[in-house]
This record gives structure tokens, sequence and C-alpha cells, in this order.
């Protein structure tokens, strides 16, 4: 109790005396005497205490009689002094019998009415002070234990309940004595109430050993609240000892963690969820740390390589390195090192298909993208690794690639051959009569005589079958020229190009092989057709790759697009060997390839003239060969 | 070779080729008839002599090759293919069937007249042999049922004796009969009998080997 409120106190006596005297006095009545039971309540507010109402109602009763009393025995109040006793022996009383009521009910003992009287009196002496403090501390420790938000108990040695908190009580909401039952301990009938039916037993059977061993306990078990909802609560119990060993009582505290299990339980599901997603995802997944070691892998793709991770270590090498030289394809391998390497170095993400070792020992394709995962300030936790098997997608791509050149390629001489056919067989009807009657008309000349009247009528016939030959070729040349101007169109020859190296991107790549352009920006639309023209280029293209194959030190084709006087040129440079009959390889059947029909750069060059332009080869520096054709800006058509 | 002792067909539906064909052979003296169709040469009047069957391939009506077929069982002149392109199985194909030459367009001077040339020898020896065998048969014919019946037996080489046993007649009347016979084929030996009966295919029904059939 702290001297302030003391101070408050005695002023507040002080006033209420003086107010109650001075109404007295004045009035002639005895009603200043409510003034003290005024104080009375105000003193009680600030003892906070619901006992010290009790006080109050005393007071009120007291001060009623006195007041009665008063009016009844004596005629007025003739002097001060009187009135002053008067007064004082009512507040004195009053103060006191409160104060004993509200010791007694405070549970407080031994406090006598003297000491009643000093508290009542406000007189500040240690005793007084020390009695109150000691209260104050009870009352205190009383509402601490009632008010803290866990549920206390105490048990006696035998395990039997004999206090719980005011929280627990209305936790539990129980009634008193409303847990006794006839028949059982108040402990089992306690727990048949409350605890959960699958935790009674174990809850009873712990509860029994540590009574008996004495054993601090710690259990988990499920509570029914009030409102009938069980609820997980974490238990724990001391044994209170005596000097002598002896268990005097247990205290015991109950708090609920359903809220915080529940969490952990969501906690736990949701790592499990995650963890069978990625184990059961239809890719194998690797994660790997800022340096690219690889520190998990999931089933799928340990039961792919057929090893664990932890084998790779101790063999001197790093794991990605022990990892990258075991599982991927000695043509691949560097390529993966370099890029991967790259992607640590720059954060930047990582894909790449290459052929990776089954455990059987089989090589298959496998896409791999690797990305990094960032902490807040952007620097690279982990690097996140999915690889996925396309090992039937790859070669489907690539029997339908092949399938499709050799489709081609069968089309174009199936076509090629049935038009030579039927060539052939227009060309040939007339010729083969021009021979007939030349043999004949020889034959009529070197006779004798000679028979000049026939011989000059064959001569005629040789003349009309000679020129029916020469009209079947340019009928045949008519009826090429019409289709090629049917399908020309003005075109920017950037697009073209573009469609061209996309199409011949794939084949490229296999052979590693890259294709550079170089377009000017002033080059502007030519009229052309544009399949023809793609078909020249993908021609040009594909001999330079294949030329380059063969040599291996610079992998580049070069597209140069560039406007000359009246055209536009177009030039495609390769660094092979070089071209060896540069003055034959445009001839018909004329090939140095192994499987080549020798018509390609013939039907090219036929395509380039029918546009009005010429395609011819120069020297590289420092070698190989660059083809040139050039388009006419102007329109006009070849005839 | 006269221009009137053999004729050459040229069937080919392009008619530069049969002009020039015809002027061609006749400049070489040969006789030439020339037909725009398979059709027009089956049904038309031919000359009854050695002859030579030009055959373009590519015909409007039907196919050079299925009218070889077509005629394969009629005596019809040895065929001399010709075509404006030539592949490997249709001239395979001629050739099993038994034609002459295979010629592709333009053929040369050269080619051309020897195949036609092979083929008129081959018809002209073919010709004479039917003909010969036509005599031998009109002879045939001559005999009576009688001689018809000796002569698988004497060229068979059973003696008289056994000939005349299995025919149930007297040595002597075989006799006669085998002499009229001789006659009547035209023949001066028992060994040209043999021949002739040989090319006219007349079965040897008995056999005068031991054990041979004597019923």
């Amino acid at each position: 109790m702290t001297a302030a409120l003391l101070g408050r106190r005695t002023f507040l006596a002080v006033t209420a005396s003086v107010a109650g005297i001075a109404t007295c006095w004045l009035t002639r009545t005895p009603f200043g005497l409510l003034a003290p039971v005024s104080v009375l309540h105000l003193y009680a507010d600030d003892r906070a205490a619901l006992l010290l109402r009790a006080t109050w109602g005393v007071a009120l009763a007291g001060a009623t009689i006195a007041a009665s009393l008063q009016a009844n025995g004596t005629s007025s109040l003739n002097g001060m002094s009187e009135l002053i006793l008067y007064w004082a022996t009512f507040f004195a009383l009053a103060l006191c019998i409160g104060e004993i009521i509200a010791a007694k009910a405070s549970g407080s003992l031994g406090i006598d009415p003297v000491d009643a009287m000093r508290i009542v009196a406000i007189i500040p002496t240690d005793e007084v002070r020390t009695e109150q403090e000691l209260c104050d501390r009870e009352r205190e420790l009383s509402q601490f234990v009632n008010l803290v938000p866990s549920l206390i108990w105490k048990l006696n040695p035998d395990g039997d309940p004999i206090f719980f908190n005011r929280r627990m009580i209305d936790y539990l909401g129980l009634t008193p004595g409303g847990a006794d039952k006839p028949g059982m301990s108040r402990l089992a009938a306690i727990i048949e109430a409350v605890v959960h039916p699958d935790d009674a037993v174990s809850v009873a059977e712990t509860l029994g050993r540590c009574v008996v061993t004495g054993d601090s306990l710690a259990m988990r078990y499920r509570l029914r609240r009030a409102d009938g909802a069980y609820r997980w609560m974490s238990g724990h119990a001391e044994p209170m000892r005596e000097q002598d060993g002896r268990i005097v009582q247990w205290y015991g505290l109950s708090h609920d963690i359903d809220d915080l299990l529940a969490t952990q339980q969501a906690l736990h599901e949701r790592e499990r969820l995650l963890w069978q997603l990625v184990e059961t995802l239809p890719a194998m997944i690797d994660c790997a740390a800022p340096n690219g070691e690889p520190v998990y892998r999931s089933q799928r793709l340990r039961a792919f390589l057929g090893y664990e991770l932890e084998e790779l270590d101790g063999s001197g090498k790093s794991r990605l390195t022990g990892t990258l030289d075991a599982g991927v394809h000695p043509d691949d391998v560097a390529g993966v090192k370099e890029q991967y390497a790259h992607s640590l170095l720059t954060g930047e993400p990582y894909a790449r298909r290459h052929r990776l070792r089954r455990f059987d020992g089989e090589y298959r394709w496998v896409e791999t993208r690797a990305a990094p995962m960032l902490n807040p300030e952007g620097a690279i936790m982990q690097w996140n690794v999915i690889c996925l098997d396309i090992d039937g997608e790859v070669r489907a791509q690539e029997e339908l690639r092949l399938a499709q050149g050799r489709l081609a390629r069968a089309s174009q001489a199936a076509s090629l051959a049935e038009l030579s056919a039927s060539i052939a067989h227009e060309v040939n009807q007339p010729l083969a009569a021009v021979v007939a009657n030349s043999h004949a008309c020889q034959r009529w000349l070197t006779a004798d005589p000679p028979n000049m009247e026939r011989a000059s009528r064959i001569v005629e016939r040789i003349i009309r079958d000679a020129n029916g030959a020469a009209d079947v070729v340019s009928r045949i040349r008519a009826l090429f020229k019409q289709s090629v101007e049917t399908g020309r169109s003005s075109t920017v020859l950037s697009n073209v190009i573009a469609e061209v190296c996309d199409l011949m991107a794939e084949e490229a790549m296999r052979r590693r092989a890259r294709i550079d352009i170089d377009i000017e920006t002033d080059v502007p639309s030519v009229a052309l057709d544009r399949v023809q023209i793609q078909q020249v280029l993908s021609n040009l293209i594909r001999n330079g790759i294949e030329a380059i194959d063969r040599d291996s030190s610079d992998k580049a084709i070069r597209t140069r697009v560039r406007r000359t006087d009246g055209a536009v040129q177009i030039e495609i440079s390769d660094s092979g060997p070089g071209v060896e009959f540069p003055d034959r390889i445009f001839q018909p059947f004329f090939t140095t390839k192994e499987h080549g029909m020798g018509m390609g750069l013939a039907i090219c060059r036929s395509i380039v003239e029918s546009h009005g332009g010429r395609l011819w080869v120069e020297k590289n520096e420092p070698r190989g060969a660059t083809f040139i054709f050039t388009l006419p800006l102007d329109a006009k058509m070849a005839t | 070779m006269t221009a009137d002792d053999h004729i050459v067909f040229i069937v080919d539906d392009d008619a530069r080729i049969r002009e020039a064909l015809r002027e061609l052979l006749e400049s070489h003296d040969m006789q030439a008839m020339a037909f725009g169709s398979a059709g027009e040469f089956i049904n038309a009047e031919k000359p009854d002599l050695p002859a030579c069957l030009v055959l373009d391939i590519e015909l409007p009506d039907i196919n050079g090759l299925d009218l070889q077929g077509q005629i394969a069982e009629s005596d019809h002149p040895p065929i001399v293919f010709i075509t404006g392109h030539g592949d490997i199985p249709s001239s395979v194909r001629a050739i099993k069937h038994g034609a002459l030459d295979f010629l592709t367009k333009p053929f040369s001077d050269k080619d051309v007249m020897t195949a036609i040339q092979a083929a008129i020898v081959q018809d002209r020896v073919k010709r004479s042999d039917r003909a010969e065998i036509a005599l031998l048969r009109q002879r045939y014919l001559n005999l009576t049922p009688r001689e018809r019946d000796v002569l698988p037996l004497v060229v068979s080489g059973l003696l008289n004796k056994q000939a005349a046993a299995e025919l149930r007649i007297s040595e002597v009347t075989l006799q006669i009969h085998r002499r009229n016979v001789m006659q009547k084929m035209a023949v001066f030996s028992l060994a040209d009998l043999v021949r002739v009966a040989e090319r006219l295919e007349i079965p040897i029904i008995h056999s005068r080997r031991p054990g041979g059939d004597q019923s």
C-alpha cells in the first residue's frame, strides 16, 4: 500500500468528516452522517476488493441506526463537541465492523479488532502496513492464480484434485461438487468427466504412476471444454515435498495447445503434400547449391540414374563434375558444362537438351532446365533443376525429319522422272522420224542412179519433223514459264531468308553449324516466286552446311543481302574446301556428292535465270566458296 | 531379196514414224504396210508372205504388248518393238513373249534394218517349215484307213511279220500296204518315212524292245 494512497484516504476521511459535521450542525439533522458512508464507498473502490462492499453495507446500516437513535434519543444537537463525539463513535464503529467482516471474508486470519481499529483509524504503523501488504499480496496471488491464462490445479498426495483455479473451472464448466460421483474417487470422476475417452486410460495410468513414483508429470491429452469441444492440452505437474521428501501435494498446469497443434499438423500435412508432389511429379527433380553442387534428388531421378547422391562423394571430384562426367553423353558433356557454368556465373536460367546415361547404360535424350531461387536480397539460395525424359519425342522428331527429307527427295525424283519421260517421248517421236528419214534420204541419194525426187521429198519431211521437235521444246518451256509467272509477287527478301533459316535451323544445329544473316537495311522488295527462291536459298545453304561439315574449323554460313545497281544481290558463303570445278557444277547431273543427283545447282540456276537474275560462284577468302545470285529490281521476266 | 517376196507391217499411231519407216524400207527396196492402230492391223487383208511386224508399244487402242499376247496363239510374223521410252520391265516382257528385238526411238537405220531382216529370215524359215508340214499332212490324209494303221507300226520298227500279226492280216497284204504308204508319202526309204512320221507327230505306239507293249 503506497503512502500516496494512504494520504488520499486521510484527505477523504478528513474532508468527509468536516463536511458531515458541518451538515449535521447546520441542518440540525443526522443526515451529515451519510458523508462518512460515502467515504467508505470510495475507500472500498480504492481497495478494489469486492468484500469491502460489505463494509459499505454495514456502514450504511450503522449510519441509519445511529441517525434514528440520535433522532429519537436527543431532541437536538447542542454542542459541537457532542456532535463530534457522536460522529467519531459512529464512524469508528462502522469502519471497524466493516473491516473485520472484510478481513474474515478474504480469508486472512489473525486480525484482531485493535488492528482493525488501527487500519480504520488509518494509523500508518509498521505492523498495520505489513498486515496490509500481506493481505494485498495474498489477494494478488489469488488474482494471479485465478487470472493467469493457464489452467492451474492442485492434487493431494493421492492424486485427488483439491484445487482448480477460476480459469480452469470456467474453462471446463465445472460446477462445485459436480465432478463428485459416488463410488469413485474424485480423480476418476473428473477424468471421466473432462478427459477425452481415448486419452482417459493413459491419463489415469500416467497420473497414477507419477503419484506412486513421485516423478514429475508431462503429457498431452484432450480435455473437453465447457462448450463440449475436446482440445489438446499440454499438462505438467510437479510434486511439492516436505523436507523429509514426503509429497505434500502436486501442483499442476495445463495449457491449451490445440491451436498450436492444429497449426503444426497443417504445416506437417502441407510439407508432406509438397514432398509427395516433388517425389511423384512425372519429372526428375534436382536441387543444387548456389555453386551447382547437387544437394537433393527426387526418387525418379535417383531411379533413372541408378545411384544415390552420396555415392558421388569421395571420388576426388565435386559432386557436380562427378555427376556430369558419369551421366552426360561424352559428345554432349563439354557443351553442358560450359552452359551450366555460364548459368551458375550469371544466374541466367539454364535449358539444354542432351543425352543422359540411364542406370542400364542406355543414353536417353533429356531436357534439363534450371532456374535460380533468390532470397529477398536477390542472392541465389538454390538452383532448382527439372529434367524430363524426351527420348521418344526426340527420336520421333528425328524420324519425322528423315522421313520428310526422304519423301521430298522421292517426290522430287519421281516428278522429275515422270517429267523427263514425257518430255523424252514428246521429243523422241519426231526425232525418230527425222533419223529414219535421214537414213532413207541418204540411201536414195547414194542409189545408182540417185533418186533425187524422193530424196527432196524426204528432206521436206525431215525439216517438218525437226521443227516439230523444236515446237515440243518451246511448248514445254512455255508451260514452265506460265507456271512460274503466276506464282510471282513482290516480296520482302528478309522474310524469305528468315523462313529458310527457320527451316534449316534444325539441320544446321544437328551439324553444329551457324547461319549468320546480314541484310542491308535499304533492300527493297523484289518480285519473286517465294517457293522457288526458298528452294534456291535452302539448296545453297544446305550445300554450305555440307561443305563445312567435312572441315570443322569455322562453322558459320554467312548469308548477306545487299543492293547493287538495279538488283538485289544475295551471297551465301561457307568456309569449306571450296569448289573444284566452278565451271561444271551448274551442269545437270554433275555432282561431287556421294548421293547427289547433280540437279540442285542446275535447278537453282534455272530458277534464278527465270527471275531474270544470275547465279555464279566465287572463291571465298580465306577459304571456301561464295555462291552469289542476283534478282533484278524491275519486274521484267526472262523469256 | 526382192520387193514382192516379203512384207513389213508397221503399227504406230504417229503418222510421221509410219511415213519415215516406210520410206526407209522402200529405200532398202522392201515392201511395207502401215497401220495406225492394233485394230486396223488385225482387221486388215494382209498378203501371205514372209513378214515382220514393227510394233509401237504406245498405241491408242491397246498396248503393243497386249497385242503381242492376243496374237501369240496364231501364226504371226516375228515382232520388232519400237518405243518412245523403253523401260526394263516392258522390254523383258516383250522378249520373254518371243519378240525378236526391242528398239527405243530414235533408232539407228542399222539396228532397225538388221532386226527387220532377221525377222523376215526367221519368218521365211518358219513359213517353209509350215508349208512342208502342210504337204506331208495332205499326203497323210490321202492314205486309206488301213494304210494309216500300218504306218505307225512300220515306223515303230516292227518286223513285217509282227506288224501283220498285230493287224491280223497276212504278211503279203501288209507288204502291199507298206509299199502304197511309201509311194503315197513320197519317201524312198524307211528312214525317210520315220522322219516324216516324226514331223507329223505320229505316235510310236509299238516298240520292238523286249518286254515292250505287244498286246
